[in-house]
């Protein structure tokens, strides 16, 4: 037994990271390498400052053993990073040519990875809490009930760029006691609650609530959700909890106050339980253009008067018209809706045929003896996929309590109900938690259980708990397989679920979530609005989701000639010919508008509320893509000077470049500026401009390293030709900080590498990076928290396999690991 | 070093003060705060105007300094050991996310023992959403500029900024708030918080120590939520309800929505639901812009406003603006009637900023203003200027002092009380 454990191991390296070389190729490695000494080149260009006695920056190399990787992992991995930017040795000092500094840093990417491949440092991610998002998801998929209850529990907060990240999802009282109270929404939705008393919520349409709603309407549909052929409105979903009456009212602006004479435009409908789309809006006058009123689209006709025919309002469920009202008005468009209130339920009939009912109850008793066999039966199904695990009889027996308690005060249904409110509240759903192998010693590294790594797939792809399908292939112990785990990857990205990776991964990785709190002022930027705002967003996530679903190279993110745009956006980007609020598939001409640099999302969330930013684009560019943050400005910096020497007024650019010239900002500026006035040729919100303030923009660049370049498409080009490399690395490392929920370390980059390489294969494709992720050491396995030293490991090495006591999975100390690793090598 | 405490009795003779702690970010333009003149009856500088209606309950403290929320060697990151620091005096960890550290924070050792009497420790109220996104300062956690709370060093509170999850927390979130169905709720609210603290007893077994102490922390607020559940129960017939209808949304405009939050806080004092609470005016490093008072830049971005005399202006003007709202809550504070006077006469209230000049993020120094009677304790319209470099955390101490709190021994980086603010 423990010799099939071991081989499943050999196989699993070899699978994993991807760093594990055949014998043949390390024989001829070490054999061609032999005749390079990274310690000549080291002696020569470092420890002139890096020696004992000035220990430059704590940094010594006099002494580094380079036959000692291991030992010195931490220590190379820095000075590999330092060479790769150029950044040491420090310009002025001798430096070694591209040459040997290629041959140099190649020389410690392989060691380091033939050290990674026999004592893999998987790391350790901390317990996880479900963060919003994935509360949100968790629900929908354990309940059938699409209501985001995550938007109701206190915002988290992020870490590495990320809200995933464990260390600081922290539990306060203020959090359980939303748990608590969203449990309870959550429960009595899910199983309907006749009890329910009235409530009347109110909707507002999201250009309302905006500072600075004075922006000019459109005759277009308020929400994707609203026909075509309609002008204004809005759309939300509401969960109407029973089957029962419900009232829909209607607020219009234009002074609707006090004793009003206006008539109520309100009705009173049976609506079935479940959740459903509210639409309010006009009818579309066919002879109007969904541009602006008619008269605008050229602006040589005056303004025609129109006669003010009342206008048509309908009032919409689920698509279907329920009542169509006659708006009297003055204006050239009707009154806009500020409000829909939802009130209700009224007589109510029954708790009705919801999707959340279908899903939770499996069975349903048929006479009282049978109740309780059949609340098993559903709590057993429940929790096992709430808590990501098979359950026990010490698991539902507690749930049984809550469902008796609730039985003895109502129904069959309310019993289960209280059950699913504790379900909620358990931290075996709110928390992720892995387990180490019985007994463990400290350091060991192994591979986590198949159920495990079913909750790292979904938590990883769909922000969610696994479905059945990865459910039972872990139950099976099937999952790890390499084959097996590659379908499943491919499922998962192919699912609708995958969205979330879209949302969470792209939406802070590139920053796009910022766009909901982005306020461009509308004394500059008029054409802002809510519906720009969605678009935008719309945008770069259908753009985004192409290149994850069709397969598409991660380069594609910036050079790619398309995007997805619909009349709004087209219009706002001036590309003619794009009708309709639909989006859709649309190939450039201009090279200038393409890839990610090329969407208003990026451009606004990187703007100030009012103009550009330079720095903020060039910090953005750096910190997303090149991975290669600036340090934040030091405090006190001297004034731009508006004026030069001679007095004469300076441009922004000629300010920045006067700033430049004072060494201590010129370290950074010099790499932020080029980058952000590259950019410049978009506006704040994202619109092409030609000059500003009566000055033609001059985008024109020149990177630190020589390179020039011109505009967006020049950018674009300089970073894709000359900096792939530090692309591939940025993206990869956030995918991977994601992924395990935790800051990368020294002992991950060779991981990070491993990967971009294995994607190379595929031209990068970002599925063939995620796959690459997902058959990571980091992603697969674990280690057991290190709190002897290694000598102390070393001494005890005889010991090379723990088997695990749960599932097919072995475990092993990382010297194990290492000796497992040569019996492969050796054949 | 947390100090040993022991609470002094409340009764009409002796009424506890409400504590409060109000934060602004990024500094303040000090020439436009700093009285001219020290002692009695200073003169109002232009940002402090709205608060001279309250001079006689009012103390301007000068000079103190959160020397933590320098460098000490962790390079940039002043916005973030700003929040980290003004309530702890505790040099924070720079980590992104794994091990954050800082310390326990004043309003959470207040909670510890005015909250047994409450049924809320403490309230944690912001008025500025987390960014959702990118980082927020050099290198450190989110965490250290979203909150100045911090129930131990290493768990941060989170600041609430949705007005109908504060209403729910102090109200509960029944469709009926009459005794009888609030009693039921808690029951059942009980009985899962059994169960849910039995199962992470159950599944802290075999696991490593630093997988428990997220577990613990579960158990920690299972613990506080049991706590007020009993005090719930115990002042349930008694319970005032509140004259507030509950809030459906965040309003989109500053103005709305802190004012509603402000509504809140006295609510929370006046209810006797909370003794403590805490509230981010916005979030340190906060970038938000105010177009109602004509200022579309962000905030974060004209306070390095490199002696630009644009950029000050703007930078005063929401100085101005974030002071009224103080106002407006001392105001509130002093409408309402409590035992022989008013909310605002048995309240310490402070007010301020762990950065002085947001252009130079200095620590020094710092802008603060403390509010209320104290319960006779504070003697007000003065303007007192302290010896450079007194730790600010001499301050926190006498506030919790006079509180009618003992601490025994000394919080953060204090060596000492600031007995100049009684002289009674």
């Amino acid at each position: 037994m423990r010799r099939v454990l071991a081989a499943a191991f050999v196989v699993t390296l070899g699978v994993v990271g991807g760093f594990a070389q055949s014998p043949k190729s390390i024989t001829s490695s070490s054999k061609s390498k032999s005749a390079f000494a990274p310690r000549s080149v080291v002696n020569k260009y470092c420890v002139a400052c890096h020696s004992e006695s000035l220990k430059t920056a704590g940094v010594v190399l006099e002494d580094l053993d380079f036959s000692k990787v291991a030992s010195n992992a931490e220590l190379l991995e820095r000075v590999l990073r330092k060479v790769r930017t150029g950044e040491m040795p420090p310009a002025g000092m001798p430096r070694p040519d591209a040459a040997l500094a290629k041959t140099f840093t190649n020389w410690v990417i392989s060691a380091l990875g033939r050290n990674a491949a026999a004592h893999p440092n998987p790391g350790r991610a901390a317990i996880r809490r479900l963060n919003r998002a994935e509360y949100s998801n968790a629900v929908r998929d354990l309940l059938a009930l699409d209501i985001h209850p995550g938007d109701l529990l206190p915002v988290d907060d992020s870490g590495y760029g990320f809200d995933n990240v464990g260390s600081v999802l922290s539990v306060s009282p203020t959090l359980l006691e939303r748990y608590l109270s969203v449990s309870r929404l959550i429960s009595r939705l899910a199983i309907g609650d006749p009890s329910t008393k009235v409530v009347e919520e109110d909707f507002v349409p999201a250009e309302a609530r905006r500072v600075g709603g004075a922006r000019k309407q459109r005759n277009e549909p308020g929400a994707d959700d609203l026909p075509f052929d309609s002008s204004g409105g809005l759309a939300f979903s509401y969960y109407f909890p029973l089957d029962a009456e419900y009232t829909l009212r209607v607020k219009l602006g234009g002074g609707q106050v006090g004793n009003d004479p206006r008539p109520r435009y309100e009705i009173r409908v049976p609506v079935k339980a479940g959740l459903r789309t509210v639409g309010v809006t006009y009818l579309r006058e066919s002879a109007k253009a969904e541009l602006e009123a008619p008269w605008l689209i050229n602006p040589l006709t005056p303004p025609a008067p129109i006669p003010s025919l009342p206008a048509e309002m309908d009032v919409r469920l689920d698509g279907v018209r329920l009542k169509r009202f006659e708006v009297p008005h003055t204006g050239n468009l009707p009154p806009q809706v500020t409000d829909v209130l939802v009130a209700g339920p009224y007589n109510p009939t029954g708790r009705g045929k919801t999707a959340s009912r279908a899903r939770v109850f499996i069975c349903r008793p048929s006479s009282a003896q049978y109740e309780e066999s059949c609340a098993r039966k559903i709590l057993a199904r429940l929790s096992r996929r709430a808590f990501r695990r098979a359950v026990t009889n010490a698991d539902i027996q507690p749930l049984l309590t809550f469902y008796q308690a609730g039985r003895r005060e109502g129904d069959f249904d309310h019993g289960i109900e209280k059950a699913l409110r504790a379900i909620l509240v358990s931290p075996d759903f709110l928390f992720r938690i892995e387990r180490d192998p019985a007994g463990a010693i400290p350091g060991t590294v192994y591979r986590v259980s198949d159920m495990e790594l079913a909750s790292r797939l979904s938590f990883f792809l769909w922000s969610s708990i696994p479905d059945e399908r990865l459910l039972t292939l872990a139950e099976r112990g099937r999952l790890h397989l390499h084959e097996v785990l590659n379908q499943q990857v491919r499922r998962m990205l192919d699912d609708r679920r995958s969205q979330a990776f879209v949302s969470n991964f792209a939406g802070q990785w590139l920053y796009l979530r910022n766009l909901a709190l982005a306020k461009p002022d509308p004394d500059v930027f008029p054409e802002f609005d809510e519906a720009l705002r969605q678009s935008f967003l719309k945008e770069t996530n259908l753009f985004f989701e192409s290149v994850l679903r069709k397969d598409r190279s991660v380069l594609d993110l910036l050079g790619a000639n398309y995007t997805y745009l619909n009349q709004r956006l087209a219009e706002h980007y001036g590309i003619p010919n794009i009708y309709g609020p639909q989006f859709r598939r649309v190939t450039f001409t201009d090279p200038n508008r393409g890839g990610l640099l090329g969407q208003g999302s990026i451009l606004t969330v990187t703007s100030y509320p009012n103009r550009t930013s330079v720095v903020q684009r060039g910090k953005w560019i750096l910190e997303a893509l090149l991975g290669t943050p600036p340090p934040p400005p030091p405090p006190d910096i001297p004034a731009l000077k508006s004026k030069n020497a001679e007095g004469k007024l300076l441009t922004i650019r000629g300010q920045m470049e006067q700033h430049r010239s004072n060494t201590v900002c010129a370290s950074c500026h010099a790499r932020m500026d080029p980058l952000g006035f590259a950019l410049e040729n978009y506006d704040g919100v994202g619109k092409w401009r030609a000059s500003e303030a009566g000055t033609a923009i001059d985008p024109s660049g020149q990177l630190p390293d020589g390179t020039q370049f011109v505009g967006p498409a020049g950018l674009r080009q300089a970073l894709l030709n000359g900096h792939r490399d530090e692309y591939l690395q940025t993206v990869t490392s956030k995918l991977l900080t994601y992924a395990l929920g935790r800051g990368l370390e020294y002992y991950d980059r060779p991981a990070v590498r491993a990967i971009v390489r294995k994607a190379a294969r595929d031209n990068y494709r970002l599925s063939s990076l995620i796959t690459a992720v997902v058959s990571s050491a980091p992603f697969q396995m674990r280690s057991t928290p290190e709190n002897v030293s290694h000598q102390e490991i070393v001494a005890t090495s005889h010991v090379s396999t723990q088997p695990r006591d749960r599932n097919s999975s072995s475990a092993a100390r990382r010297d194990g690991a290492r000796a497992h690793a040569s019996q492969k090598h050796g054949g | 070093m947390v100090p040993a405490l022991t609470l002094a009795k409340n009764t009409a003779a002796n009424p506890t003060a409400r504590l409060g702690f109000v934060y602004v970010p990024n500094g303040i333009i000090m020439d436009r705060w700093t009285p001219i003149s020290e002692g009695a009856g200073f003169a109002f500088s232009p940002i402090m105007q709205a608060l001279e209606p309250f001079r006689d309950r009012l103390l301007v403290l000068s000079g103190l300094a959160q020397v933590n929320g320098r460098a000490l060697g962790d390079g940039a990151g002043d916005h973030a050991r700003a929040g980290a620091t003004w309530l702890t005096g505790v040099h924070p960890k720079k980590t992104e996310g794994a091990n954050i550290q800082a310390g326990i924070s004043a309003d959470q050792i207040a909670a510890r023992e005015l909250g047994k009497t409450t049924q809320l420790g403490s309230l944690e109220i912001g008025l500025e959403s987390p960014t959702l996104a990118g980082d927020c300062d050099s290198g450190y956690s989110c965490a250290y500029t979203n909150t100045i709370s911090w129930r131990s060093p290493t768990t941060p509170n989170p600041m609430e900024v949705n007005p109908r999850a504060v209403f729910e927390r102090l109200f509960g979130d029944g469709d009926s708030t009459d005794p009888a169905s609030r009693l039921a709720s808690l029951n059942e609210q009980r009985s899962i918080l059994d169960y849910v603290a039995a199962d992470v007893n159950r599944l802290k077994g075999g696991l490593a120590a630093s997988d428990r102490s997220k577990l613990t922390e579960y158990l920690e607020a299972i613990r506080d939520i049991e706590r007020r559940i009993q005090k719930a129960e115990e002042q349930n017939a008694t319970m005032q309800l509140p004259v507030m209808e509950r809030p459906s949304s965040i309003p989109e405009e500053f103005d709305d929505h802190a004012r509603l939050m402000m509504d809140l806080i006295v609510i929370a004092y006046q209810t006797d639901m909370t003794r403590v609470v805490s509230c981010m005016i916005a979030r340190e490093g906060s970038n938000r812009s105010y177009r109602s008072i004509g200022v579309a830049d962000g905030h974060h971005s004209v306070t390095h406003h490199q002696n630009d005399p644009e950029k000050i202006e703007k930078t005063a003007k929401i100085n101005h603006l974030h002071t009224q709202t103080f106002a407006y809550l001392l105001d509130k504070m002093r409408s309402i009637p409590d035992g022989d006077g008013t909310l605002l006469d048995h309240s310490i209230i402070l007010y301020g900023s762990s950065i002085s000049d947001g252009n130079a993020h200095t620590h020094d120094n710092l802008p603060l203003v403390l509010a209320g009677g104290g319960c006779g304790q504070i003697k007000g319209n003065r303007h007192i200027r302290f010896a450079k470099e007194t730790p600010m955390n001499n301050l926190l101490l006498t506030m919790l002092s006079k509180a009618g709190l003992h601490p025994s021994s000394k919080l953060g980086d204090s060596n000492g009380f600031l007995e100049d603010i009684s002289e009674v």
